[in-house]
């Protein structure tokens, strides 16, 4: 590209190496151990045996409550990424807006990050049991409920309160790497489009979305990442109860490892959810930034 | 890539160098331990044991073996054994509830190879029964506790109940008096069918029916009719509405809770249950009596015990001496000095006869409880599958709460566990 | 005058909105207040057979209730249901529940005129609402429509605000001194100032006769009046607009100014909630986290002792690891990341799209999955049990990310001064050092908030690689206070608390070079 930059035709890769070393080290190689878990026979215990082949796959696909996992993972995926693409979009616009207190109303979007999942799954838990959670007690105090509300009154129902912590923990997310995004965008393109007339619409449609637009892919893509691979929430607010139906596939393979003993299946489960969040991914960023070279 | 490989390893070599290697001459034992309650950690590593701890002590009177202790909560036990496992870096001593796969898969030490005789003769020999496959002792029991029907006795008696139910059918009416009297206020009967420990349940029902997870030969019997019927008469509690509202989610502990408030009127649950009641400052005024059961089957305690085991370490430099530090470790953690804490801590139950006196000494309700957990039953933890059943029936029970079909479920699991 | 069609415009929107406003206020005004009456005692006897001697004593109990209510100035009526049944051995059980009724003809009024202090409030609300449309219409005639600044139009803002803030003041009174203060009264809990109140109640319900009736004639009223009051924020909210546009500020800037700061304070006290339920819960007692009948907010003793129980197991020790980990892994995931996000933003390479697939692969497998993988690796390294080992790794895991993140601000910024500084002799290092990093920081800052707090929250991988006790990070040490026996979720939420103070500590020392993207935005020009 520039002559300025490289000097040597190696000078590049010396540059990316530190980094390459370190996940090819902390990363890949565990990677390349569980591929080869999937296609071992792993004991009840634990212990690694032989090449089986695909039968850890068959066992995974094959199991019942299956179907049902990746209905669940991809409700899980979608709704979360979506609703908080969408929220944390909006959050950021409007943290980017110049008002009064504004310093403060970002430290405390900062709030639902700074704790971890594992926190956050567990008051949530704590707010939303029926005999003493903190959402009856307040709402009994202030006079809107006469008794106390079950709010967890069917496994659909607590799926949704997962779905939607989910969305509340992920919102920081998306917020502050939109908000790096839109701070980046120069004023002077707002100035121009306001003299061209454009109204709110169409700023945010001809100049906030392109110009964030990148920003926005690279988190859309790791927060389906992170999101597809989340597992406190499930984990601590129903294990997957009753009967893996509120299971996504990593609370899903992590029961079937650690409960179950099935290390094997569970090993393979891991695997396949890998090509998926490749393929989709992979489809994601083909669709997203076709046109724009400056990132691929 | 040769380059690459030798900067991999080049960075591995120094970083090995960070690590300080331990005294050659020493032996060190990686001990895992189970979280029972808030004083577990605080008696092996904080400052529970008299200001002191099991570690500091334990190092103090056996120079020359260095304890590398763990407390580890029951949430995270099972991934972290089981990572060790996999990579070949097994705990020495491991304390946990499960045994035979580690057994089956010949991992264990057999507990003759280092217990001190004298020790294991001390325990309840209907404990170490609970441990041995195939004539061979793999792990000493820990601790115990017994299960048993506790009651509000207020709260019965407001329903106009003069005493505990004893049959299922005397158990429904109760449920049904307690609603009418309480509207809702109450729920008359807790279920625990939790992916915690919703295997209790199962025996709770089955064992009450003449069921239970196995059959007179020892064979699995999971889908028997006394079985299938137990469960539906579980589930149909529920249904009707004489239960807490989530039996799926709703663990043990939220269980305790709703009764130490007096929001339940009866449960199955372990002796500790009045400490916890104390605990949470309920004002509860509770009884105990049998856990019920089916009319012409009889009732039946039930008993849940952990384990102690030691694993092999084929690396070991001396075997001998390895053998002999983890005997030195059982005979200090059973030493009556240090037991007896350790088992009043939590209000467990013992598992050697020496604590037993000092035991009922402090506590002479503990003497009824030892009575109930002698006559009690246990689950079937030495069968190689007792992993998959356990699941299994937590399985069962929740899509059976869902609307699935007993039979069907049962008969499935039935086929899935024995191959058939 | 010009601005017409304008004025026009605004004239009848402001008359639109006050209109409404009085409509909606006149029906929830009367709605709720018509009348009530309530159930004030219930007998549930079960295995009752009607006629039998159990019904009959039932029954007589009741109607003797019935009589001292009577005593006491409550007229009222009985009511009785049978339920029938048939139990598990197939005999017929039955069981009745007598209600009695009180036939209440006090009405909405009756209360808002008796003297209540909250009454009070809410007639001064109403007042000010009726008030400020007045002013507000006046001001209309007066100028024609949302021209100039008048006297009226300020006075008529002035009036709906302080009636809109009126609202939610009466309703709080209603419901937390009022009502709650019986329940727990009447609970057997001590409540400041009851003593006082319960007189008044007295007098105006009951006209200083009621005795122990009071709560369940308070709980129905508190249940009807409630809703509607709440509801009566949005005339009121009507009326702020309908005055604010006679001021002549365009209304629809002002909806958007008020739009903004009440979604904004909205928001964020969703967001804060569940750490005000952390913080509230971490300083009650065991007993109460799992209180069961709902008779406080706030913790009934406040305890701080809490705090330090939990700093006394260990949790001191916890968060200090913590802080190495995340610091750790920030300072290598920084030092690995900007050599690399450089070279893609400034470097043109063969393989570029490898790497760049290379590093969003791998992030796709969670480190859940990779615990044995992980594990193992620890094990060939050494590094089990050591703090070493979970920077690295949280920092591997964090790469991704890091670079994306790095890579978009470079780009971002103009490479113009750079050039001319390696032309000028200046190594490409020290060009990105000396000239690149200082205009990069805000997108710098961003990445360090991000890698320190997700190596802060990392849960999984520390639970199986660390053994050593005084090694855990905050996220595994706290687990020790769930454990087989109880969940002590004061011990639990206390830890909780003190282990997201220091990131949002961070994040404010640091929120300000964020900010400074705003201006560093502008240099690339």
């Amino acid at each position: 590209m520039r002559s300025v930059f490289v000097r040597h035709r190696w000078e590049p890769y010396l540059w990316i190496l530190p980094s390459v070393l370190l996940m090819l080290i902390f990363v890949v190689f565990p990677i390349g151990i569980v591929f080869r878990l999937a296609f071992s026979n792993i004991s009840r215990a634990g212990v690694v045996g032989d090449f089986v082949g695909l039968k850890n796959f068959q066992d995974a696909v094959s199991s019942p409550a299956f179907p049902q996992v990746m209905l669940n993972t991809l409700i899980w995926v979608v709704s979360v990424v979506g609703l908080s693409t969408l929220i944390g979009f909006i959050c950021a616009m409007v943290l980017n807006q110049p008002f009064v207190g504004r310093k403060v109303a970002r430290s405390i979007m900062v709030f639902p990050w700074a704790a971890s999942l594992v926190i956050q799954a567990s008051v949530w838990n704590y707010i939303i049991k029926m005999e003493y959670g903190n959402l009856n007690n307040i709402l009994l105090n202030l006079g809107f409920l006469q008794d106390p509300v079950n709010w967890r009154v069917s496994y659909q129902v607590e799926f949704i309160w997962e779905c939607a912590i989910g969305i509340i923990v992920t919102i920081p997310f998306v917020t502050f790497t939109v908000l790096s995004g839109l701070q980046s965008i120069d004023a002077a393109y707002y100035e121009a489009a306001t003299v061209d007339g454009a109204g709110f619409w169409n700023k945010l449609r001809h100049v906030t979305l392109p110009l964030v637009k990148p920003s926005l892919t690279v988190s859309t893509v790791l927060n389906i990442i992170y999101v597809f691979n989340s597992f406190p929430i499930i984990y601590t607010i129903t294990k997957g109860a009753p009967a893996n139906k509120t299971d996504t596939m990593v609370t899903y393979l992590y029961m079937l490892a650690f409960y179950d003993q099935r290390k094997g299946p569970a090993t393979a489960l891991s695997v396949i959810g890998f090509v998926i969040l490749c393929i989709a991914s992979g489809i994601y960023m083909l669709v997203t930034m076709r046109k724009e070279d400056g990132i691929l | 890539m040769k380059k690459v490989l030798s900067v991999i390893l080049a960075l591995a070599m120094f970083l090995s160098l960070a690590v300080v290697s331990a005294n050659a001459e020493d032996i060190t034992l990686d001990v895992i331990i189970a979280q029972y309650g808030p004083n577990t950690q605080e008696w092996f590593l904080g400052k529970g044991m008299d200001g002191s701890n099991f570690v500091e002590k334990f190092e103090a009177a056996n120079p020359g073996i260095k304890l590398n202790l763990e407390v580890v909560s029951w949430n995270d036990l099972y991934t972290v054994v089981s990572t060790k496992i996999s990579n070949n870096n097994a705990p020495d001593i491991l304390n946990i509830d499960v045994f035979a796969d580690y057994a089956n898969e010949g991992l264990l030490l057999p507990v003759s190879d280092y217990c001190p005789e004298e020790l294991f003769k001390d325990f309840f020999p209907s404990f170490i029964e609970q441990s041995v496959i195939d004539g061979t002792c793999w792990a000493v029991p820990d601790l115990a506790s017994a299960r048993a029907l506790f009651y509000n006795v207020d709260i019965l008696k407001e329903a106009g109940i003069e005493k505990a139910p004893e049959t299922w059918a005397e158990l429904e009416d109760a449920s049904q008096a307690i609603i009418d009297a309480f509207g809702g206020e109450v729920y008359p009967w807790g279920i625990d069918m939790t992916t915690d420990e919703g295997q209790a349940a199962f025996a709770y029902y089955t064992w009450g029916n003449k069921g239970g997870f196995v059959d007179d030969n020892g064979e699995w019997a999971l889908n028997s009719d006394a079985n299938v019927e137990a469960i539906e008469y579980a589930i149909g509690l529920v249904s009707k509405g004489y239960t807490n509202p989530n039996p799926a989610t709703q663990t043990r502990y939220d269980l305790q809770d709703m009764f130490a408030a007096g929001k339940l009127a009866m449960l199955i649950a372990p002796n500790q249950l009045p400490t916890y009641v104390a605990d949470k400052e309920g004002k509860v005024n509770l009884a105990t009596a049998g856990v019920p059961h089916n009319e012409g089957a009889t009732s039946s305690s039930v008993g849940v015990m952990d384990r102690i085991m030691a694993f092999k370490d084929d690396a070991a430099p001396d075997q001998a001496a390895r053998n002999e530090a983890i005997g030195k470790f059982l005979t200090f953690f059973y030493d009556p000095v240090n037991y007896v804490g350790w088992v009043s801590m939590e209000g467990f139950l013992p598992a050697v006869n020496s604590a037993v006196g000092a035991l009922v000494e402090s506590d002479p309700s503990f003497q009824a409880w030892l009575d109930v957990l002698g006559g009690a039953k246990f689950y079937p933890t030495t069968k190689a599958e007792w992993n998959d059943v356990k699941q299994g029936v937590i399985d069962v029970e929740q899509q059976a709460l869902t609307g699935g079909n007993v039979k069907e479920l049962l008969d499935a699991l039935q086929a899935k566990i024995t191959g058939k | 005058m010009i601005q017409l069609p304008e004025s026009r415009t605004s004239r009848i929107q402001v008359t639109v909105l006050v209109a409404l406003a009085m409509v909606l206020t006149a029906v929830l005004c009367s709605l709720p207040f018509l009348q009530f009456s309530s159930q004030i005692y219930v007998k549930r006897s079960p295995n009752t057979f009607v006629g039998d001697e159990k019904y009959e004593a039932a029954r007589e109990e009741v109607a003797a209730k019935l009589e001292e209510y009577r005593a006491q100035g409550i007229d009222g009526a009985i009511d009785e249901q049978v339920i029938e049944r048939v139990n598990s051995k197939n005999e017929k059980t039955s069981l009745v529940i007598f209600t009695i009724n009180a036939a209440n003809n006090r009405n909405g009024w009756a209360v808002l005129t008796a003297g209540l202090p909250a009454s009070g409030v809410l007639i001064t609300a109403l007042a000010l609402g009726i008030l400020a449309w007045v002013f507000t219409l006046v001001s209309l005639l007066k100028t024609g429509g949302g021209n100039t600044k008048n006297a009226f139009g300020i006075a008529s803002f002035v009036c709906a605000l302080a009636s809109f803030f009126l609202i939610p003041v009466v309703t709080l009174q209603l419901n937390l001194n009022l009502s709650r203060s019986v329940d727990l009264y009447l609970a057997g809990e001590e409540v400041k100032g009851i003593e006082s109140l319960l007189p008044a109640l007295d007098r105006f319900l009951f006209g200083g006769e009621a005795g122990e009736q009071l709560d369940t004639m308070l709980g129905a009223l508190k249940y009807s009046i409630l809703p509607a009051v709440m509801l009566l924020l949005i005339p009121a909210f009507m009326t702020i607009c309908a005055s604010v546009t006679a001021c002549r500020k365009p209304l629809k800037k002002t909806l958007l100014r008020v739009l903004l700061y009440v979604s904004v304070i909205g928001f964020s006290l969703f967001i804060l909630y569940p750490f005000f339920v952390m913080f509230i819960t971490a300083f009650r007692s065991n007993a109460e986290t799992t209180d069961m009948h709902f008779l406080h907010i706030l913790p009934t003793e406040w305890r701080f002792s809490n705090l330090g129980d939990t700093l006394d197991r260990g949790v001191l020790r916890y968060l200090i690891n913590s802080l190495l980990i995340a610091g750790g892994a920030t300072g290598i995931a920084m030092l690995c990341g900007i050599p690399a996000a450089y070279a893609m933003a400034r470097m043109n390479f063969r393989g570029r799209k490898i790497y760049l697939g290379f590093v969003i692969m791998s992030q796709m497998f969670s480190p859940v999955v990779l615990l044995v993988g992980i594990s193992r690796l620890m094990n060939t390294l050494h590094m089990n049990d050591t703090l070493m080992g979970l920077m690295f790794i949280n920092a591997a895991f964090n790469q991704a990310f890091a670079i994306w993140l790095l890579r978009g601000t470079f780009v971002s910024i103009s490479s113009e001064m750079e050039q001319a500084a390696c032309i000028d002799g200046c190594s490409v290092l020290g060009a990105m050092i000396r000239i690149l990093l200082p205009m990069a920081a805000p997108g710098i800052v961003t990445t360090l908030i991000f890698v320190f707090i997700n190596a802060w929250n990392e849960y999984t991988v520390s639970t199986v690689l660390i053994s050593t006790t005084t090694n855990r990070p905050i996220t595994v040490g706290i687990t020790q206070f769930s454990s087989f026996n109880m969940i002590e979720w004061q011990y639990l939420f206390a830890a909780a608390l003190l282990a997201t103070i220091p990131v949002v500590i961070l994040f404010m020392l640091i929120e300000k070079h964020l900010a400074a993207g705003l201006t560093a935005g502008g240099v690339k020009g």
